[in-house]
Formats: structure tokens, C-alpha cells, sequence
């Protein structure tokens, strides 16, 4: 049984020892070569042969000693390993020997995958890249109750969650986790973070290991309010806490609460909704004292993600059909209200950050930038192949010569396979250093959050593996087309005529790849200008409000621990602490800063519409609301139409009033009166006293609403963005750290806030254009290089195969710039026809991109007129620099060489 | 891969290496033995091509079917010895058992014809 081991064994033995030391076993082949010779010669002698014919007698006998040594050598395994090696070898000596051909081609590929790799990176972080720290994240699902046929659903409540966590026999463990906003201080001001309130069994679920300390026991996650325990991320300890080991086991203050550090996660967790930065972690049992306004024992209150570990070997659908069951189960116990139990279906996903939608949003989002990338590849493969048709053309009579010389096709064809595999890994290399500067940039990109968020976009295993498989299959697409060529050619009419005029099929194609290269590019760079003629058109979007010289600020005294009481009085000190900061005209808070691409609707009885129907659908009017405080309007210059703004007197206890806008006005009450009339919201009456300007509300681009604004201080909000608008538009920013300080003044335990100007608050709602822009344009410019860079060289190259026949031309008589204009247009020809094919297939790339363009039309005029000069402009550029040379040329010398 | 004219009738193919292993079974050798001795028993019938002998060598001495020892020879010169292993002897009887039955199945059919 061991001799399979042994001959396996002496394969390797044997061949690595040829691989590694050729010469000692060519001497031991050698040696018994010769002591074969020596005794056929000695038994000749003895055979009565007289030496020198026995000598040569064994010699004949034995034959060729190359074609022993031969035999040897081709017998066994090594020998392809060697001859791909010698093949590498051969190919990098080649490729050395022109090395600005080498070095052009390797750029060219390394700009292709860079972009790819660059893109990829990006769909890898937000979508495929499985929650990083955790163990076995492949047996991680995120757990989503969804209304069936809907996209979709709700959260968990707290009683739901205790249901299905012990009642699932396919989940080893069911965690939960919900929002939170802390403000942890160790003295002084405090810190404001995102964090998880999270079920106890969270840590244990993911599979994840405090870096210090500990993480939840058993009993801090079954008594409520009982055990005042906090876990925090590596990365708030050691910028906060600056790494002091010594204070896990330490009291801090969690929104001015003490609580006990219990322990530090590991680096690599970066929590279960990366990129955002979750900072920290209480447990569930926290919620009263953290998140008053969720009950974790509402049976309507759902604030909670779920997610669970499936057991070993049970599959996704299994585990889906049992939780669909068990939330059957649950609904049918009668205590759920009917808006929750419609959402009966179950959706499992996987856990890498982002929530199911975000998901699709997100992979729909970097496909179409991926595709955009591959565009550019695909532009640089064809240079790339053009340039290797172009120097096997060149390398003709060399390969004519090996195979006259007995070199077999095949080999040939390996070997320029095996050039074209050496550029194109070279390119790979190249291209994943781009992508590692490419990425590192984006990383350092400023996102115009509110939130913190991170972006990951390191270059894990997949993303490498995508970078080289990319590269060695576009290699071996774009390399063997010309190999084959090669190897292909006729060798006697290689050898005999040296084939001065190409042959028509060959141009025509080199002619067609440069087309298509045009084409592919101005694609790319009009789907650019579109883009950039969006963001222009977004940025010159009249909001309906001025946002200059308005700071704003966001305030969350529940992170605070501050209760309703608390927070008003709190918003009231600090209304009058900033209207008395010089050079500040208007102060106002509201819930919701626009342009936030988020809304809220509410179904009232209207005065002259349908009655509210509380049982099931139907019935009531649809209202889109905003909830700010009196001075709201004169703060963003909302112009008031009619009626009255919200006053201090608009209180708690005051008769309940709101603010419609004209919209609401037009659609709802078509005959124009709206003051004094109102609607029921919530059970109570609400009169309308006032009537404003329609504005944008979520987006730049909905259709306005019927909306109507509520008194803040009526329909009581705790977060408040505070709105302030200095006097003079520009010296907003000397406010910035009066504002700090008014609020520090007040109680000096709260984290210093964010001030930033209302212009920045709201630009992310352009977020997406810019960064599709930015990478567009990125991409076209790349593409119109690459794609000059093939016109130019397939021109250049046509000149020097036509260098007998302008010879002669200018011999009789013609004159330079005939020359020249013949030659430019050959490459305007090509440069026409490849800005027809790219217009034709621009309209239809522009149709894919039509949801970004913000009322841009898709064929937007200027941007295909512009996009196509420029275009032109560079061909001819591209074309004139050899016309200029070739026409330079002294035609005896073109004659001569030709 | 070569293919040389053959003086002598050239050992069956595929043959060579059964030979080889049964001239071996009888006592280890260097190459020149193993030739001669294929010959000698064939009465000069097979003539070994030396080429081909020294390539089988190396196989079967990586196939595990005979070990391969350096030994100075008595004119100071090195000369490859090659012993039968275990593996080989088992292999040398298996090939023996195959030619017997189908040198016996030629037979037969050859015997119908006539």
C-alpha cells in the first residue's frame, strides 16, 4: 500500500531535481551512457572485434546520445513545467526588447483594470462582502417581516422578538438589535456616537470575542432597567478613552446616567450596519431609561432588527418556512394590531451592513458604474489587441523564419499566448496598484452625512481574484485573435514578399476595432456631460427656501437623558441664548431638516372630504407633514401667503393649529378658502391659520405635495435641528462656536454638536449625481485617452505602410499639404463613423440613466453637440501628428526604405 | 519517438518493460547487462534499442518498480545498478499472467483460421 506513495514521491523527487539542478542529472544520464558504451565495446572486443571497430560498432548501436538524452528529457512531467518556463522566460526577453511597447501596453491594461478593480471594490464592500469580525458569516441571516408581494415591512417588537426567539427549532439563536443615540462622557463634554441597543445573546450569535472585558450576562438581559452596562466599539476606546485598559470595569456616563464599561470589542467588528459607524452597545433591558419613547413590551411599538445564526445543516428555505409559520403563530394569538399582521412573510437575507433595500439600491447603483468600468476595459482590450495585431504584423518574418526553421505552429501560438499572459499580468499588477490609490482616495472622500459612516473599500481575496481573472481572460480573448493570425500565415509568401499593402480584410478590421473604441468612449463621456449637466441643474433647482447664511444643528436630548419637560425648557433657553448672539436675525428649530430625501404622511378628515375610516383601508385624506417651530418661515425666507405664522402662544395646552401649502390648497379645496377651515389629526380638531409657498420637501425632484406644517411645540418631537440665519450671508461662520458655546453654557456635560451650514445639510441629496459624475467623468476622459491613443497609433501605423506610396506621390509632385490632408482624412473618416455609432448607442445608454438626470432630457442637445466637438477636435489632433510626419518625410528616403 | 531501423527483429511493443523486469528478476544489473541478457535469452531474437532502454530506466525507477544505485565499477568508473523491487516483482508477475493469456488467445484465433 505504500508503493503508490513511493512512485509518487520519486516523481516529484526526481522531476524537481531536474527543474532545480538540470546539469547533475544530465551527468549521472551522461555517465551511464557511456558505461553502456564501454561494455558493448568490451564484449565486441571479446567478441574478436579489434578495438576501433568495436568502439564504433557500439557506437551505431547505440544510436544519437542527443536523441537519448532527448528521449529522457520529454519522458516526464517537468518537461512542460519547463518548457512554460523557458516560454515566460523567452516572452519577458521579448517584451524587454521593446520596452516602450511593453510599457504602453502594460499601462493601457493596468488603466482598464484599475477602473474595474476600483468599481469592484466598491460593489464588494456594500454588497458582497459578508459583516466583517463575526464568525461564520455564511450561517448569518438577517431576519426581515415583510408584507407579502411588498418590498416592505416592519420591525421587530419586543414581545414578536421574545415569540420567535424561543420558539425556533431551524435558528440556534435569534438577536436583536435597534438604534440608538448615546452621549458617553468620562467628565466633561460627552461624546455623541451611534449605538445598538441590543438583545443579550447578540454578541454570542455573531460569534464574536471581547477584545477586553466582557460582553452581556444572562441576567442583565432578563430584568428591565436593572443593570446599567455598556459594551463599546475598539475604535471609540481607542480615540475616546485613549486604550486605558483600566477603565473597563469602570463607571461612565451614558446620557448622563452612570453605567458600568464592561468591555471593548474586537477591531475587525465594526458592528451589523457597516458603513455606518456604530459606536457602542447596551443591552435590550436598557430600553426605558435609553429609548423611552420604544417600548420593548409594546405590542405595536417596532423598533428592532432581527437576525439569526441558522443551525448546522439547515438550509435558508427551511428556516423561512418556519419563521413564516411562527409569525402566523403569533398573529393569530389576536395581539398584534392589523396594519402589523398584514406583513406575514418573511424575507431572509445576508447580513453585510445594509438592509435588504439598501442592498438592491446600492448593487443597482455599482453595477451600472461596473458596466460603466467594463466599458473602459473593454475600450483599453481592443487597444490592446489592435497594438498586438500591429506587432504581429511587425514580427511576420521573424515567425515565418522559425517555422521554415521547423518550429511547430503550436508552439508558436503558446508562445505569443504566453506574451500576451506576461502584458497582461503585468497589467493586473498595474491595475491593482491603481485600484489601491483609487480607493484609498474614495475612502478619504468627505460624505456629506449626518451620521458617521465609514467606508471599507480594502482589497480583500475576491477582489484581487477578480482583478487577475479579469485581466488573464480579457488576455487570452484579445491575445489569441492575433496568435492565431500568426501562426496561421503562409510561410513561403511571407518569406518571398515582405507585403508592403496590407490586405483589405486585415485594415478592415484593425479600421472597425478603432471605430468601436470611438464609440465606446463617447458613450462613456456624453453618459459624463449628462451627468454633469444634472448636478448643474440640481444645483440651480430653486428649493422654494434660502439656505445661505443659515447654520443649523442637530439636538437629541434623549441621548441626553433628558425627559420631554427637560428637553422644552432646554430648546427654550437656547432659542433665546442664540437670538441674542450678535449677528444672528432668525433662530427656529424643526423635526426634519428638508431635503432629506425622507417624508411622513398622516391620513386626517378633511373639512369637505371623505370621513375617516378606522377599520381597514379606504376613507380620509393622505397629508404629507412637517413638524417646525414659530419662525420657522422668516428663518429659510419661506414666503407666507396668507394668514399668520406660529407663535410662542401656539402651545401644548393652545387650541391645535397648522400651515398648509398652496398645493394643499389647490388640490384640496378648490374654491380657495383655506384659513379657518381644517381637518381632525389624531382624534383632535386642527385649524388652519396660515397658507405658504409650495418649496421642495424630500428631494429636488418630487412632484409637490399637499403638505401641511404642524407647531412643534403641539406635536412634540424631541430631536430639533435649530435653524440660524446670521444677518450677513457669508459671516455665518464666526457663529459657529457662539452657537457651541451657548449650548455648552447650558450644561456643559453635552457632546460639542456638529454646526455645519444648512447649504452642506442639504447637499447630499445631490450625493448620488456627484459621485456618478465624478466617476463618469473619470471613466470618459480615461476612455477618450485610450481611445485617441488607438486613433493615433492605427493612423501612425497606416502611414508607415503607406510610406512607398506617399513616396511617390510626392516624387510627382504632390505637395505636403495634400499629403497631409489625405492622411487626416482617412482619420476623420474613421472619427465620423465612430462618433455616429457612439451617438446611436449614447441615446441609448442615456435612457438607463434617465432616474439621475433631474429633468435633463436624455438627448439633451448641447451635451451630444459638445461631447461630439470635443471628440473631433482630439481625432483630428490624433490624425494630423502623423500627417504632419509623414508629409515631413523626404520621399527618396520613403522610397528607399519601402 | 525514434524510430530506428531494426537489425534484429525490435522487442515487441510494449513489451520491454516485462522484459526488463524479468531479466532483472534474476539478479540486479547495470544497462548493457539487462540488454544482453534480454538478447541472450531471446537467442538473439529481440534486440534491445539502448535508447528506449535507458528512458524505460528512468520510468520504472520512478514508478517504483526497481531501485537505481550508483556503484564504482572496477575500472574506477560510476555505473548504475538496478534491483527489482517489491512492487516490481508484483508487477512483473501480473504482466506475466497477462501475456500468458493473451499470447494464448493469438494462439487460439490463429489456430481457427488455419
Amino acid at each position: 500500500m505504500l508503493d503508490p506513495l513511493v512512485a509518487l514521491w520519486r516523481q516529484l523527487t526526481r522531476g524537481l531535481k531536474r527543474l532545480v539542478r538540470p546539469q547533475d542529472v544530465d551527468r549521472d544520464l551522461a555517465d551511464e551512457v557511456s558505461h553502456f558504451l564501454d561494455q558493448a565495446t568490451r564484449a565486441n572486443i571479446a567478441a574478436g572485434m579489434n578495438p576501433d571497430d568495436a568502439r564504433r560498432a557500439a557506437h551505431l548501436a547505440l544510436g544519437n546520445r542527443t536523441t537519448i538524452e532527448e528521449g529522457v528529457r520529454m519522458a516526464f512531467w517537468e518537461n512542460t513545467v519547463s518548457s512554460v518556463i523557458t516560454d515566460i522566460k523567452y516572452a519577458v526577453r521579448m517584451l524587454g526588447r521593446s520596452p516602450v511597447f511593453t510599457i504602453v501596453v502594460v499601462a493601457v491594461i493596468s488603466l482598464g483594470t484599475g477602473a474595474v478593480t476600483t468599481i469592484f471594490s466598491a460593489v464588494n464592500a456594500f454588497v458582497l462582502r459578508p459583516l466583517s469580525g463575526v464568525a461564520d458569516p455564511e450561517h448569518l441571516v438577517g431576519i426581515d417581516r415583510i408584507e407579502p408581494g411588498e418590498a416592505g415591512g416592519t420591525q421587530a417588537t419586543g414581545p414578536y422578538h421574545r415569540f420567535i426567539s424561543a420558539r425556533t427549532r431551524t435558528l440556534s439563536g435569534v438577536g436583536a438589535y435597534g438604534k440608538l443615540d448615546l452621549t458617553i462622557s468620562t467628565g466633561g463634554a460627552g461624546q455623541a456616537v451611534y449605538a445598538n441597543i441590543v438583545s443579550g445573546n447578540f454578541f454570542s450569535i455573531l460569534g464574536v470575542r471581547p477584545a477586553l472585558g466582557r460582553f452581556f450576562l444572562p441576567s442583565e438581559d432578563s430584568v428591565p432597567s436593572a443593570h446599567p452596562v455598556v459594551v463599546v466599539s475598539y475604535d471609540f476606546w481607542r480615540r475616546h478613552l485613549n486604550a486605558d485598559s483600566a477603565l473597563v470595569g469602570s463607571i461612565v456616563s451614558v446620557n448622563g446616567h452612570p453605567y458600568t464599561l464592561i468591555g471593548v470589542a474586537p477591531p475587525d467588528f465594526r458592528g451589523t450596519q457597516t458603513p455606518l459607524v456604530t459606536s457602542a452597545w447596551v443591552p435590550l433591558m436598557m430600553q426605558p431609561q435609553l429609548r423611552p419613547r420604544a417600548d420593548m413590551n409594546s405590542v405595536s411599538g417596532s423598533f428592532l432588527w432581527q437576525f439569526g445564526r441558522l443551525k448546522e445543516g439547515m438550509d435558508r428555505e427551511t428556516a423561512r418556512r418556519e419563521l413564516v409559520a411562527l409569525t402566523a403563530e403569533r398573529a393569530a394569538e389576536g395581539v398584534e394590531p392589523p396594519w402589523m399582521k398584514k406583513n406575514s412573510e418573511i424575507r431572509l437575507i445576508s447580513m453585510t451592513g445594509l438592509p435588504d433595500d439598501a442592498q438592491k439600491v446600492m448593487l443597482a447603483f455599482t453595477s451600472a458604474l461596473l458596466a460603466a468600468a467594463f466599458l473602459v476595459l473593454l475600450i483599453a482590450s481592443v487597444n490592446v489587441g489592435a497594438m498586438l495585431s500591429a506587432r504581429a504584423m511587425v514580427r511576420r518574418h521573424e515567425m515565418a523564419i522559425r517555422i521554415a526553421l521547423g518550429a511547430a505552429r503550436s508552439r508558436l501560438v503558446r508562445q505569443l499566448l504566453t506574451e500576451t499572459l506576461v502584458l497582461f499580468l503585468l497589467g493586473a499588477f498595474g491595475g491593482i496598484a491603481i485600484a489601491l490609490a483609487a480607493t484609498r482616495a474614495l475612502e478619504g472622500l468627505p460624505l456629506p452625512m449626518v451620521i458617521p459612516m465609514a467606508l471599507d473599500l480594502s482589497l480583500d481575496l475576491p477582489v484581487l481574484g477578480f482583478a487577475l481573472l479579469t485581466s488573464l481572460v480579457t488576455g487570452v480573448v484579445f491575445g489569441l485573435a492575433p496568435a492565431l493570425r500568426v501562426a496561421r500565415q503562409d510561410i513561403n509568401s511571407r518569406l518571398r514578399d515582405d507585403s508592403r499593402t496590407g490586405t483589405g480584410r486585415r485594415s478592415l478590421v484593425s479600421n472597425g476595432l478603432v471605430i468601436g473604441q470611438m464609440a465606446l468612449s463617447l458613450v462613456l463621456l456624453v453618459s459624463a456631460g449628462l451627468l454633469l449637466r444634472a448636478l448643474d441643474r440640481g444645483n440651480r433647482v430653486d428649493p422654494g427656501f434660502d439656505s445661505a447664511g443659515v447654520l443649523t444643528t442637530t439636538l437629541k436630548p434623549e441621548a441626553w437623558g433628558y425627559d420631554e419637560t427637560r428637553a422644552r425648557t432646554f430648546y427654550q433657553d437656547l432659542r433665546n441664548r442664540t437670538e441674542a448672539i450678535p449677528g444672528v436675525t432668525q433662530v427656529s428649530y424643526t423635526a426634519r431638516l428638508p431635503l432629506q430625501l425622507g417624508s411622513s404622511n398622516v391620513i386626517v378628515e378633511l373639512d369637505g372630504g371623505p370621513p375617516l375610516n378606522t377599520e381597514g383601508p379606504g376613507g380620509g385624506t393622505r397629508i404629507q407633514m412637517e413638524i417646525v417651530d414659530a419662525g420657522y418661515f422668516a428663518t429659510l425666507k419661506i414666503p407666507l401667503v396668507l394668514g399668520r405664522d406660529f407663535a410662542q402662544t401656539d402651545g401644548a395646552a393652545a387650541p391645535r393649529v397648522a400651515i398648509v401649502n398652496e398645493t394643499f390648497v389647490k388640490k384640496l379645496w378648490p374654491d380657495g378658502v383655506a384659513l379657518g377651515k381644517g381637518f381632525v389629526l389624531y382624534k383632535e380638531r386642527v385649524t388652519v391659520v396660515g397658507v405658504v409657498r409650495d418649496a421642495k420637501y424630500a428631494s429636488l425632484t418630487e412632484s409637490t405635495p399637499a403638505l401641511a406644517y404642524f407647531p412643534i411645540a403641539q406635536q412634540w418631537r424631541p430631536e430639533h435641528a435649530m435653524l440660524v440665519r446670521s444677518g450677513t450671508v457669508g459671516a455665518e461662520g464666526a457663529l459657529v462656536t457662539a452657537i457651541r458655546d451657548a449650548v455648552a453654557a447650558l450644561d456643559p456635560a453635552l457632546p460639542v454638536p456638529a454646526v455645519v451650514t444648512l447649504k452642506d445639510a442639504t447637499g447630499y441629496v445631490l450625493f448620488p449625481q456627484q459621485v456618478t459624475a465624478l466617476v463618469a467623468g473619470a471613466l470618459g476622459i480615461l476612455g477618450l485617452i485610450l481611445a485617441t491613443v488607438g486613433l493615433y497609433g492605427i493612423i501612425s501605423y497606416s502611414v508607415s505602410r503607406r510610406s512607398r506610396e506617399i513616396g511617390v506621390r510626392m516624387a510627382l509632385g504632390a505637395r505636403a499639404g495634400d499629403v497631409e490632408r489625405m492622411i487626416v482624412r482617412e482619420g476623420m473618416k474613421l472619427a465620423t463613423y465612430g462618433v455616429l455609432t457612439g451617438l446611436v448607442l449614447a441615446a441609448g445608454a442615456a435612457q438607463l440613466i434617465g432616474a439621475y438626470l433631474y429633468g435633463v432630457s436624455p438627448l439633451d442637445a448641447p451635451t451630444f453637440i459638445g461631447m461630439s466637438a470635443v471628440f473631433v477636435i482630439v481625432a483630428l489632433l490624433a490624425s494630423w501628428l502623423p500627417a504632419r510626419r509623414a508629409a515631413a518625410a523626404s520621399p527618396l528616403v520613403a522610397l528607399r526604405e519601402g | 519517438m525514434d524510430q530506428p531501423k531494426p537489425t534484429n527483429t525490435d522487442v515487441i511493443q510494449g513489451t520491454l518493460d516485462m522484459l526488463i523486469l524479468k531479466a532483472l528478476s534474476l539478479e540486479p544489473m547495470h544497462g548493457f547487462g539487462t540488454a544482453r541478457r534480454i538478447e541472450d535469452i531471446s537467442r538473439g531474437v529481440f534486440k534491445v534499442n539502448p535508447g528506449s532502454l535507458i528512458v524505460a530506466f528512468q520510468r520504472m525507477e520512478r514508478d517504483g518498480l526497481i531501485d537505481a544505485e550508483w556503484r564504482q565499477t572496477e575500472n574506477s568508473r560510476r555505473a548504475k545498478f538496478y534491483t527489482l523491487t517489491r512492487a516490481g516483482r508484483k508487477r512483473l508477475g501480473e504482466e506475466t499472467a497477462d501475456w500468458a493469456r493473451r499470447t494464448a488467445a493469438v494462439a487460439r484465433l490463429l489456430r481457427t483460421e488455419g
